[in-house]
């Protein structure tokens, strides 16, 4: 409970002793003007400055992100973020795989939405060896990613309510986001992590039985937002805990860098769909959601419209899919995987399918690209360099948890230690995605 | 591609391996990338920074409708603040590290500014010699680049004079070794990070797999002599 600097931390903690030292020492370091700008005000006799630590591994902190804060009472005065619990190297892994075998391990980056992941991911390098890809693909594509938007935006919504104490909504959310799990298991073939996207288009169409999923979705999911909208839009509690909490202007957002929900809260329009528009985005109707307070109530209300224009561009695309026929992968059996009737029925078939695997589509050498989607979280983006052969030469992950994070850790500064959670849950970070 | 016809005459060259592998060479992908936004289009903010700095603009590479601008290093906050304050690229959306090992200047560290009201986005870059591994940090400019430098300084060991907290992102700070750069192993160095005691009362140990390296430890059965009983 008393100062820092009494404490030798390399005989407390054993572990990492020097990476906990700098933690803290940062800690102490952090604004060291606050201190010094004082005219050598007396101590505190009370000495009711306190340091503490949450996570990683509370169940608060979305994940395993370690936050060092120093109290001042009930105030945070001083906040240090420590993330990489989950690192796993994984631009160092793409630079070991080929462009194709790369694409499941995106499922893992942001899994609250992987089926946005594998896209992000095949038109940064559609983007890179400069390949077409179907139409009928593209409006797949899309559907899928904003199911995958809803399905993230349940997941905060659910949480971010149980972390006001609400558990009520979790259970509710997580009716829908069942839903949409059984919507991927029947297009893609698996629940959680899809790898439903290929470099070209994707892997299969989508069938009759998955189209009916999706309507019936589109037809009810509407009805359960209206409901949550009764409960929390005018609910006393939500809106004290939330009306001014985390408060930033939409200087400081842009300054901050961050992205997605949390740009939009603060009145920025700044959307990759609207700013770049990847897919078919510049081809359907819908609005970008933007709030001007720049509070954790502004971002409630974002991601909560977000929502309903996603269900607006999956009719859009249902009604596009009627009409809009063909393959669904680029018939290039150099840069994208051959049909599989071809790979069973046709030597031919069957070498393309293997070089594929083997080497893999070679965008030229010394291209470099940089494609960003606007993912649930903000945008995502990669960069990626070639060196002519069929391995990345570098890939860089532009993750946007990572770069909302950082504004996490000054919007942390000043609140009080009971919002902490709140301001947890509204800046929506996946450290899957945030760790790398 | 030789042509059949004057084989006989040229003597025979050392033919290349039927399934060697032939990189591509740029110019035919690149035409028209069906991919390529609007928003990487900036000639004119290319010309401005040109007109600008004329000394300090080194290269330019435009791929699938990007420009990529190469910078000297010790340029790059002057150009940052020239695009953040006159161009209206306020906006760091990305910071990162390259490794271009085997070149000369072997690392290099790409800015990606956005024009957020201007619907513009640009790549600036500088190259970083392996002797100095300094940069200056653009953190006075651009808030948002914080993170991303420490990243790239934890990733490459690229450190960035000025910067308000130089520590690693990810890695703890008893890590020896820069992962992201090319010579280090895809697997890893063997206990190069401590990982937990396995009791309680244990010791770090630095192997991950010990069983695999022929360490049994004991069963849970066993009893393990403590200190007093060796003596």
């Amino acid at each position: 409970m008393s100062s820092i600097s009494q404490t030798d931390w390399s005989e407390t903690l054993k572990f990492w002793p020097r990476h906990n030292e700098a933690l803290y020492k940062r800690l102490e370091t952090k604004h060291s003007w606050l201190e010094t700008s004082g005219d050598g005000a007396p101590a505190d006799p009370l000495e009711h400055e306190m340091v503490l630590n949450i996570g990683p591994q509370h169940p608060a902190t979305h994940g395993v992100l370690r936050c060092v804060v120093k109290l001042d009472g009930e105030t945070i005065e001083r906040s240090v973020l420590d993330i990489g619990y989950l690192h796993r190297g994984i631009e160092k892994i793409a630079e070991n795989k080929t462009y194709q075998e790369f694409m499941p391990y995106t499922d893992r980056m942001d899994y609250l939405q992987p089926y946005a992941n594998n896209v992000a991911w095949c038109l940064a390098v559609e983007k890179l060896a400069a390949i077409e890809v179907p139409e009928r693909a593209q409006w797949i594509r899309m559907m899928m990613s904003e199911l995958a938007r809803i399905s993230a935006h349940l997941i905060w919504m659910g949480v971010g309510l149980m972390d006001a104490g609400a558990v009520s909504v979790f259970l509710w959310t997580f009716q829908y986001r069942e839903d949409i799990y059984a919507i991927f298991d029947e297009v893609a073939g698996a629940r959680l992590t899809v790898s439903h996207s290929r470099i070209g288009g994707v892997a299969t169409d989508v069938n009759e039985t998955g189209i009916g999923l999706i309507k019936d979705f589109t037809d009810r999911f509407p009805e359960a937002v209206e409901s949550w909208e009764k409960l929390l839009n005018r609910n006393r509690i939500w809106i004290d805990r939330n009306v001014g909490i985390g408060q930033m202007s939409a200087d400081d957002v842009v300054r901050m860098g961050l992205t997605g929900p949390n740009l939009r809260g603060s009145g920025v329009a700044h959307d990759i769909r609207r700013f770049e528009p990847y897919l078919k985005y510049d081809e359907v109707d819908f609005i970008i959601p933007i709030r001007t307070e720049g509070d954790a109530l502004a971002r409630y209300f974002v991601r909560l419209e977000e929502m309903k224009e996603s269900v607006k561009i999956i009719r859009q695309c249902l009604e596009k899919l009627k009409t809009v026929k063909g393959p669904v992968r680029t018939d290039d059996a150099k840069r994208a995987y051959p049909n599989k009737d071809e790979v069973y029925y046709s030597m031919e078939g069957l070498i393309h399918d293997f070089m594929y695997t083997d080497t893999g589509v070679a965008p030229p050498k010394g291209a470099a690209t940089y494609h960003a989607i606007e993912a649930a979280k903000g945008e995502l983006g990669f960069y990626l360099q070639s060196d002519g052969t069929g391995y990345p030469w570098r890939a860089r992950m532009n993750s946007p948890s990572f770069t909302n994070l950082q504004g996490l850790e000054h919007l942390l500064e000043g609140a009080h230690m009971g919002d902490m959670v709140i301001l947890i849950g509204t800046v929506d970070p996946v450290l899957g995605e945030a760790d790398k | 591609m030789s042509s059949m016809a004057d084989s006989p005459k040229t003597p025979k060259a050392p033919s290349t391996l039927p399934f060697d592998f032939v990189p591509q060479e740029p110019e035919t992908a690149v035409a028209n990338n069906p991919h390529a936004k609007a928003t990487t289009q900036v000639a004119d903010v290319v010309d401005a920074l040109k007109a600008h700095f004329d000394q300090s603009i080194r290269d330019l590479v435009v791929y699938a409708g990007e420009h990529t601008v190469l910078v000297d290093r010790e340029a790059i906050v002057e150009v940052c603040r020239f695009l953040s304050e006159e161009k209206g690229f306020s906006y760091l959306a990305d910071l990162g590290g390259i490794d271009r090992f085997t070149e000369e200047e072997r690392y290099e560290v790409f800015y990606n500014l956005v024009n957020i009201e201007g619907g513009k986005r640009i790549r600036i870059t500088i190259r970083v010699e392996e002797d100095t591994m300094t940069a200056p940090t653009v953190t006075g400019i651009f808030p948002a680049a914080n993170w991303n430098e420490r990243e790239c300084y934890d990733m490459f060991g690229i450190t960035f004079d000025g910067h308000p907290d130089m520590r690693r992102m990810y890695m703890p700070e008893d890590f020896e070794y820069h992962p992201l750069r090319k010579e280090f192993p895809l697997l890893g160095v063997p206990g190069s990070l401590p990982l937990p005691p396995q009791s309680p009362t244990g010791e770090l140990t630095g192997d991950p797999f010990p069983a695999a390296h022929g360490h049994k430890p004991p069963k849970s059965f066993q009893e393990v002599k403590s200190e007093e009983d060796n003596d």
